[in-house]
């Protein structure tokens, strides 16, 4: 599975993320912030095309390029916990289903709190945790109910996972549940 | 010139074969030296952007000038080593231990050190506009003539200079 991140400094310097099964050529463009041109630069000096859309959370900064990544991949499924994002119909997902991006099976795991609609999508080693976990941070909340329901998804849904998956969150730099586990100041 | 390249410096990295080698210049952007034993190496000006050290050693290393944006230094031990000039912009530094560490003229904008652990660190002339040294352990740090505006919610700043 091949990574590339994009970083939007202007959209609140929120990530996105081209998603690559190496094997087959599958490619899913994980958020949306914005639909930078750099993305399909890069999609068409490496030869790809996206076949899926997903969006791990309803927020401004990751759902407001959808419009324009849909003109430029066409029908395309868009998948979210939520049933539409910028006026776009979704293909709605629920924690415990899988997606296949070419060989690759990722499962959705609900990881509310930064939102009510907050999905992770896990891959074998790979996890997309949107605004839920950061890199030592969560996600901001807004009520004292929140953000526990924040915390212990993380501790049920994500800490769980091996210790070498990496975390690919929606701001900020890469980071592994290991690291997470024992250092993140929001849980030690 | 180095007889190391990107692809024998990512499969020895674990083995201590490259401690105290000198790989400066050599491009490790997106390296994948995870848990790698680099004591003591020579990284000067080089391009380390997103490489991935998690719980890498890198004691007494000297990164002057190198090129770390989007790092993952979590949980690596980098004391005493030398991070003069380096661009370590919006670094995973969460739980990193840097003993001694300098970081003088670094720039750590939006860099992640929470739960770091910079006892007796240099940061001087460093910018660390918005980074983030929640719960970090910063006792006799020196930040004098650092710029910008950092978050030290619960972070232990005993003698620390600023």
């Amino acid at each position: 599975m091949k990574i590339q991140p994009f970083l939007l400094e202007d959209t609140l310097e929120v990530n996105c993320y081209v998603v690559t099964c190496e094997e087959t050529h599958a490619t899913w463009l994980i958020d949306c912030g914005a639909f930078d041109p750099r993305i399909p630069a890069y999609l068409e000096a490496n030869h790809l095309a996206l076949s899926a859309i997903f969006i791990t959370h309803g927020h401004w900064d990751h759902v407001t390029g959808l419009p324009d990544a849909l003109a430029y991949a066409g029908d395309i499924p868009v998948y979210a916990s939520a049933p539409e994002h910028e006026g776009v119909k979704t293909t709605q997902i629920k924690a415990g289903e899988t997606l296949r991006l070419g060989n690759h099976e990722g499962v959705i795991r609900h990881t509310p709190g930064h939102t009510p609609d907050g999905v992770s999508l896990i891959f074998p080693g790979h996890a997309f945790t949107g605004d839920a976990l950061f890199c030592g941070s969560v996600g901001g909340t807004k009520t004292p109910e929140t953000y526990d329901q924040q915390l212990t998804a993380i501790r049920t849904e994500l800490f769980p996972l091996p210790g070498h998956t990496r975390v690919y969150s929606g701001h900020g730099p890469v980071t592994t549940i290991a690291i997470e586990k024992q250092f993140n100041p929001f849980f030690t | 010139m180095s007889e190391w390249t990107r692809e024998r410096i990512e499969a020895e990295a674990r083995t201590g074969a490259l401690e105290g080698a000198d790989l400066s210049g050599i491009d490790l952007s997106g390296a994948d030296l995870s848990h790698a034993k680099l004591d003591g190496v020579r990284l000067d000006n080089t391009d380390l952007t997103r490489a991935i050290l998690d719980f890498a050693s890198l004691k007494h290393a000297s990164l002057k000038g190198a090129q770390c944006e989007l790092i993952v230094l979590g949980g690596a031990d980098v004391s005493e080593a030398d991070f003069t000039n380096a661009d370590l912009r919006r670094a995973n530094l969460v739980g990193t231990k840097g003993h001694g560490t300098i970081f003088d003229h670094a720039d750590l904008y939006y860099s992640r050190p929470g739960s770091a652990d910079f006892t007796n660190a240099s940061f001087k002339s460093a910018n660390v506009q918005r980074a983030i040294f929640r719960k970090a352990i910063l006792r006799e740090a020196d930040f004098s003539s650092a710029e910008g505006q950092a978050n030290f919610e619960n972070a232990d700043t005993e003698g620390m200079v600023r």
